[in-house]
């Protein structure tokens, strides 16, 4: 009896399975064959958006969304051959910071949103954010801000209280308002405590004040590679690369699995954290360490550190329902929302001057007012030049930094080999 | 009945490698294409270009440290199948076990197993009062963490086409030997390694194929993975076709990558030739 019930169930669902292929199939090669427009969203890490997009659809009915993630390394790449083949991208496309001066090259495989109006939520955003994301003198639109990523320095409690450092946040934050400051601190904490490393990456601590300054590795003038001349650059390099000398970092790879299980560990007691980091420390951290991680601000004053653009790839065949899905998930009012529920920065004044968002704390981060450090830091931002060439420029200095923290390479000699090999790769 | 091959071979074959010879003569950026032709511009540059020939070093180091272990081990694997082991079916399946879990997962498992702080072979190793060793940042290190992934993930692969031929070759041969009084050792060298000698040839030029093409393992390896693309900070274990993917997919010079694929499809031509050779000369010498 069992047998034949066995067999029954078996051809049942084996029936069950052909239909729903077939049905797959019919749905994919036709299309919107249920008369809704099908809209893909493509992003990396948490965007937040995942209760907006069922928002928006329930408001639609005639919209269908799909959201795809991958790793940030990834969607770049993946973007950038998408384009180069003409298919395969989403309608709306997430970009970093980081990586928008490389695509701006590229504008013409982008929508210009301005044909769709977008000249006029340009008083929305902080004017830097709204012109990282246009090019043309403004004329072209090539993506609305997202989130922003000003600086604050997080730091461990318990480990601050075992080597005698002061653990409230105020107290903490005016430890090192400058990083020759910091450094000191970094000192008196490996004195108190050697074997528990001050800070997990140098190359974090050299992003932070590398982003601190108005130009990095290019000129503003006309793009040209200055990481050689430029003071900055060096001296950001060498501040840095002191606390690798002196064996005070982790020497991790910032994010990494690595990174995640010092984390875990409680091996290292301070990082850079931006807005969006805060969820970073927390998955890796655990649990357990809920209440131990607290946010101070971060020396030398606000910076930026990453936030994200939305634009639409010219294959969409929606360009006009895509840019209005990016026109609300970028709204102010959206923008609040997300940074309540992920802690991503808003890049909209309306929204992170709004009472909501900078009264908002963070209970993992022992009830830090993340709102008012995150939205201070972002009033006295000043945003870096970024040149085209930056994410090709970039991890040439960062594995500078590492031969550094390893031991392999002396801090001038290093930098030496970073600028020889980056004028390479910027020409 | 010919036909449908040569057309298969030609969309799938000889088209994208033509592609790609004409695309190498071109300063051909990944989004916005042709920017204009400019020769053998890209493979003169190629040439002089410390990265690809230290890439090259790393590639032609982890080959051998990878693909001479496994063939070896492979063998000694294969005759150990090939005698009347109980449950012969269990290990014959299980030795190609490694070889059917995913890449990227082993890859994960061996990272975790060769990190620095918290991993186990250096826990091992503090066992027996060695140093911990920082696997990343070490050129050998690095090659021989690499390597015992693709020796673990492709020994078995290759121990059950050794078997397959073995069990051809004439039992009486054996017998005979054994009545001369002649050692195991002395009959594996003599009867079973010039007996499977084309099977041997085979796996040589696999494994060279699959060698010079090296990617997944060390790009996985890499704290930094796809991100820099470099094979740690100081390109201690870049290989190739890492190389071919930061310049084409990282730094988006679709032309220079090109130009990297055609060097390496000609040095893999060469060194299979040489293996060819070498193999062939090792294998009738018993």
């Amino acid at each position: 009896m069992s047998r034949t019930l066995g067999g029954r169930a078996t051809s049942i669902t084996a029936v069950a399975l052909a239909a729903t292929l077939v049905a797959a199939c019919g749905g994919g090669g036709g299309g919107a064959g249920d008369g809704k427009i099908k809209l893909s969203i493509g992003i990396f890490s948490d965007f937040g958006y995942t209760t907006l997009i069922k928002e928006y659809q329930a408001a639609h009915p005639d919209i269908e969304i799909e959201q795809r993630t991958v790793k940030m390394e990834q969607h770049h790449t993946q973007l950038a051959t998408q384009l180069a083949g003409g298919r395969g991208a989403a309608d709306i496309v997430a970009i970093e910071e980081g990586n928008i001066a490389q695509f701006r090259q590229s504008k013409d495989k982008f929508v210009n949103l301005a044909d769709h109006g977008a000249k006029e939520l340009e008083g929305q955003w902080a004017a830097w954010k709204w012109n990282q994301g246009t090019t043309d003198g403004g004329n072209f639109v090539l993506g609305l801000g997202t989130d922003m990523g000003s600086l604050a320095l997080c730091y461990r409690r318990d480990l601050f209280e075992a080597a005698g450092l002061p653990t409230d946040r105020d107290a903490v934050g005016e430890l090192w308002p400058t990083w020759d400051e910091y450094l000191k601190v970094a000192d008196t904490f490996t004195r108190a405590t050697p074997d528990v490393k001050f800070v997990d990456t140098a190359q974090n601590v050299y992003k932070a004040i590398l982003d601190q300054t108005e130009e990095g590795y290019f000129a503003k003038a006309d793009d040209s590679f200055i990481g050689g001349e430029n003071d900055k650059v060096e001296q950001a390099f060498t501040l840095a690369a002191s606390l690798g000398e002196k064996k005070q970092t982790g020497a991790l790879a910032p994010f990494s699995q690595d990174w995640n299980v010092a984390l875990k560990q409680a091996s290292f007691a301070t990082t850079t954290c931006p807005a969006w980091a805060l969820a970073l420390i927390k998955a890796g951290a655990g649990d357990e360490a809920a209440g131990k991680w607290d946010v101070a601000a971060a020396p030398g004053g606000g910076g930026n550190w990453g936030g994200s653009f939305l634009a639409v790839p010219k294959q969409t065949e929606h360009p006009g329902e895509a840019y209005e899905l990016a026109k609300w998930l970028t709204a102010p009012e959206q923008q609040k929302r997300i940074f309540k529920e992920t802690g991503n920065l808003p890049s909209e004044p309306a929204a992170y001057q709004d009472p909501e968002v900078t009264a908002t704390t963070n209970e993992y981060f022992n009830g830090a007012p993340v709102g008012k450090i995150f939205g201070n830091s972002a009033e006295s931002l000043k945003p870096t030049y970024r040149g085209t060439k930056d994410a090709k420029v970039t991890p040439v200095f960062n594995n500078a930094l590492s031969r550094v923290e390893t031991g392999k390479q002396s801090t001038s000699d290093a930098f030496d080999e970073a600028v020889r090999e980056a004028r390479d790769a910027a020409k | 009945m010919i036909a449908p091959f040569f057309v298969v071979f030609g969309v799938f074959g000889l088209y994208p490698l033509l592609h790609t010879a004409w695309v190498s003569l071109h300063d051909w950026q990944l989004i916005d294409g042709d920017q204009g032709f400019t020769g053998l511009a890209n493979y003169a540059e190629l040439l002089s270009d410390g990265h690809f020939w230290n890439a090259l070093g790393n590639t032609v180091s982890l080959f051998l440290l990878s693909t001479i272990p496994q063939l070896f081990a492979a063998l000694g694997l294969a005759t150990l199948l090939d005698r009347g082991l109980r449950g012969r079916a269990f290990w014959r399946a299980g030795v190609l076990l490694p070889n059917v879990i995913s890449v990227a997962a082993v890859a994960l498992v061996f990272a975790q197993l060769f990190g620095r702080d918290f991993g186990v072979v250096n826990a091992l190793l503090g066992v027996v009062g060695v140093d911990p060793v920082d696997w990343r940042a070490e050129t050998w290190a690095s090659h021989l963490a690499i390597s015992s992934m693709v020796v673990w993930r492709w020994t078995g692969y290759n121990a059950l086409i050794y078997l397959a031929a073995m069990q051809s070759v004439p039992k009486d041969m054996y017998e005979s030997a054994m009545l001369d009084g002649a050692s195991r050792l002395r009959v594996f060298w003599s009867i079973t390694v010039p007996s499977i000698r084309p099977t041997i040839l085979f796996t040589v030029i696999v494994s060279t194929i699959g060698g010079m093409q090296l990617f997944v393992e060390p790009q996985l390896f890499d704290p930094g993975g796809t991100a820099t693309g470099t094979g740690g900070d100081d390109r201690q274990f870049q290989t190739l076709v890492m190389y071919l993917y930061e310049k084409g997919f990282r730094l988006f010079d679709a032309g220079y990558s090109s130009a990297i694929a055609w060097v390496l499809f000609l040095v893999i031509l060469v060194v299979a030739v040489v293996n060819f050779a070498v193999a062939r000369r090792i294998a009738s010498k018993g």
